[in-house]
C-alpha cells in the first residue's frame, strides 16, 4: 500500500506532523496550485500500514488518518511499497 | 479511515478552517458508528446552529440541521416518536450551554436514550468569536477584550449531576480514545455525553496566542491528565492547578432510562 495526501482535501494544518511515530510527515515548504503548504512524506514506505495493512487485513496505527481533519490521508494500492516482504509465521 | 462509507464525499472538502478540530471529531464518530454496526436505515444525527453543528451534513445518513440551541429538542422528539432509531446530537459549547442549556439539562435529567457529542472549542465560532460559557477565566475573545471574569462551566460536571448515564471528556489529540468513548456511548443505555476539546485556530487560537494550530494541540497535551490521576493526586491532598484538563469517563451508571428500544 502506498500513503498519499489528498491535495484537494488538505488544507496544511500540520497536525499529521505530529502523530505519525515515525515522523514521516514533514511540514511543507512549497504552496500548490490553492496556495496550500501540504505536507511532504519522508520515505512513506516505513509506515505500519503500508508494510503490513493487507497481511493483516485491517488498518494499523492510522493515526495520521484518524487526526487529519480534512480527511485527507489514505491508502492506495500499491505493491512498490511493500519491499520487504513479511512472513507470518502460524 | 473505517467511518469511510458514512461520509459525504461529495460534499468534501468542508467549511472548517486548517485546523479545526471538528474534523477529527467527524473521524472518530463515524469509527465508532461503524464499529458498532448501525445501519444508515436507522441512524439519525441531529445538530443545531454552528459551525460544529455542520457535522450531520457531512454524515451520509439522515440528518437534521435544526435552529440554534434546539438540536437536544429535535432529537428528543425523533427518538421518543420511534425508539428504534438510533440517535445522536453533535453540538457546540454555544449551542449547547448557553442558548441550548435547559434542553440539555433536561434531557439528562430524562436520561433519554440520546449520544449528544459536543465539539467544545470555547468560543462561538460561527459568529466570530464571542465568549462562550465554556469560554476559560481570563481567555480573550470579542466580547471578553480583556479577559473572560466569569467562571466557565464544567459540561461534564453538569451532565453528571443532572443525571446522564454515560459521560466522558477527551479532546480533538486523543483520537483513539475519543473513538472508545464514543462507542462506549453509543451502546449506554440513556444519555450519554462525550465533550471533546477542540482547537478554533481561527478564532479562539489567534486570540489566545496559540500561533500555529499545532500549538493549541500542546496546550491540551501538557494540561490535561486523567481523570483516575487527579482523584489520587486530589486524595493525596494535593491541588491540581485552576486550568487542569480532567480527561477520561467521568462517570457511567444504568439509572433509568427514557426511550429506549424496547
Ligand atoms: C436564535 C439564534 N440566536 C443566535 C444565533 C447566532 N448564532 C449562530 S451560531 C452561534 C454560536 C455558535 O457557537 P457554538 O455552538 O459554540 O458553535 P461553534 O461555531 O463554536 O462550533 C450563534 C450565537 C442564531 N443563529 N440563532
Ligand atoms: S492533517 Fe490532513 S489536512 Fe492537515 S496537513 Fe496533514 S494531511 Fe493536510
Ligand atoms: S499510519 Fe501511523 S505510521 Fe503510518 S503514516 Fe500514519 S501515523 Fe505514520
Ligand atoms: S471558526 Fe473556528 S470552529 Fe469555526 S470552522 Fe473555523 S476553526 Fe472551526
Amino acid at each position: 500500500m502506498r500513503l498519499v495526501i489528498d491535495e484537494v482535501r488538505c488544507k496544511g494544518c500540520n497536525l499529521c506532523t505530529l502523530v505519525c511515530p515515525y515522523r514521516i510527515f514533514k511540514p511543507g515548504t512549497i504552496a500548490n496550485r490553492k496556495g496550500i503548504l501540504v505536507p511532504v512524506t519522508d520515505r512513506p514506505e516505513r509506515c505500519t500500514n503500508c508494510r503490513l495493512q493487507k497481511i493483516y487485513g485491517r488498518t494499523l496505527c492510522g493515526m495520521c488518518q484518524m487526526i487529519c481533519p480534512d480527511q485527507a490521508i489514505n491508502w492506495v494500492n500499491e505493491e512498490v511499497y511493500e519491499p520487504h516482504r513479511v512472513v507470518v509465521e502460524d | 479511515m473505517s467511518g469511510d462509507d458514512w461520509l459525504r464525499k461529495d460534499r468534501l472538502p468542508h467549511i472548517w478552517c486548517a485546523g479545526c478540530g471538528n474534523g477529527t471529531v467527524v473521524n472518530c464518530t463515524l469509527a465508532a458508528v461503524d464499529e458498532i454496526g448501525w445501519q444508515r436505515a436507522n441512524t439519525v444525527f441531529v445538530s443545531g446552529i454552528g459551525c460544529s453543528s455542520r457535522a450531520p451534513g457531512y454524515v451520509l445518513t439522515d440528518s437534521l440541521h435544526t435552529t440554534h440551541g434546539r438540536a437536544i429538542a429535535f432529537a428528543t422528539g425523533v427518538k421518543l416518536a420511534d425508539p428504534s432509531l438510533n440517535v445522536v446530537v453533535i453540538t457546540g459549547d454555544g449551542d449547547l450551554a448557553a442558548i441550548g442549556g435547559n434542553h440539555f439539562i433536561h434531557a439528562c435529567r430524562r436520561n433519554i436514550d440520546l449520544t449528544v457529542i459536543c465539539m467544545n472549542n470555547q468560543i462561538y465560532g460561527m459568529t466570530g468569536g464571542q465568549g462562550s460559557p465554556t469560554t476559560p477565566m481570563g481567555k480573550l475573545s470579542t466580547t471578553t477584550p480583556f479577559g473572560s471574569v466569569e467562571p466557565a462551566f464544567d459540561l461534564t460536571e453538569l451532565a453528571k449531576a443532572a443525571g446522564a448515564n454515560y459521560v466522558a471528556r477527551w479532546t480533538g489529540f486523543h483520537v483513539k480514545e475519543l473513538t472508545k468513548a464514543i462507542f462506549s456511548g453509543l451502546s449506554t443505555k440513556g444519555l450519554a455525553f462525550i465533550e471533546v476539546l477542540v482547537q478554533c485556530p481561527t478564532n479562539y487560537g489567534r486570540r489566545n496566542k496559540y500561533r500555529s494550530v499545532t500549538d493549541q494541540i500542546d496546550y491540551m497535551k501538557t494540561h490535561s491528565v486523567l481523570k483516575q490521576k487527579a482523584d489520587r493526586l486530589r486524595e493525596e491532598g494535593n491541588e491540581l492547578p485552576e486550568d487542569t484538563i480532567i480527561l477520561g469517563e467521568i462517570v457511567k451508571r444504568s439509572l433509568p432510562a427514557m426511550g429506549v428500544r424496547k
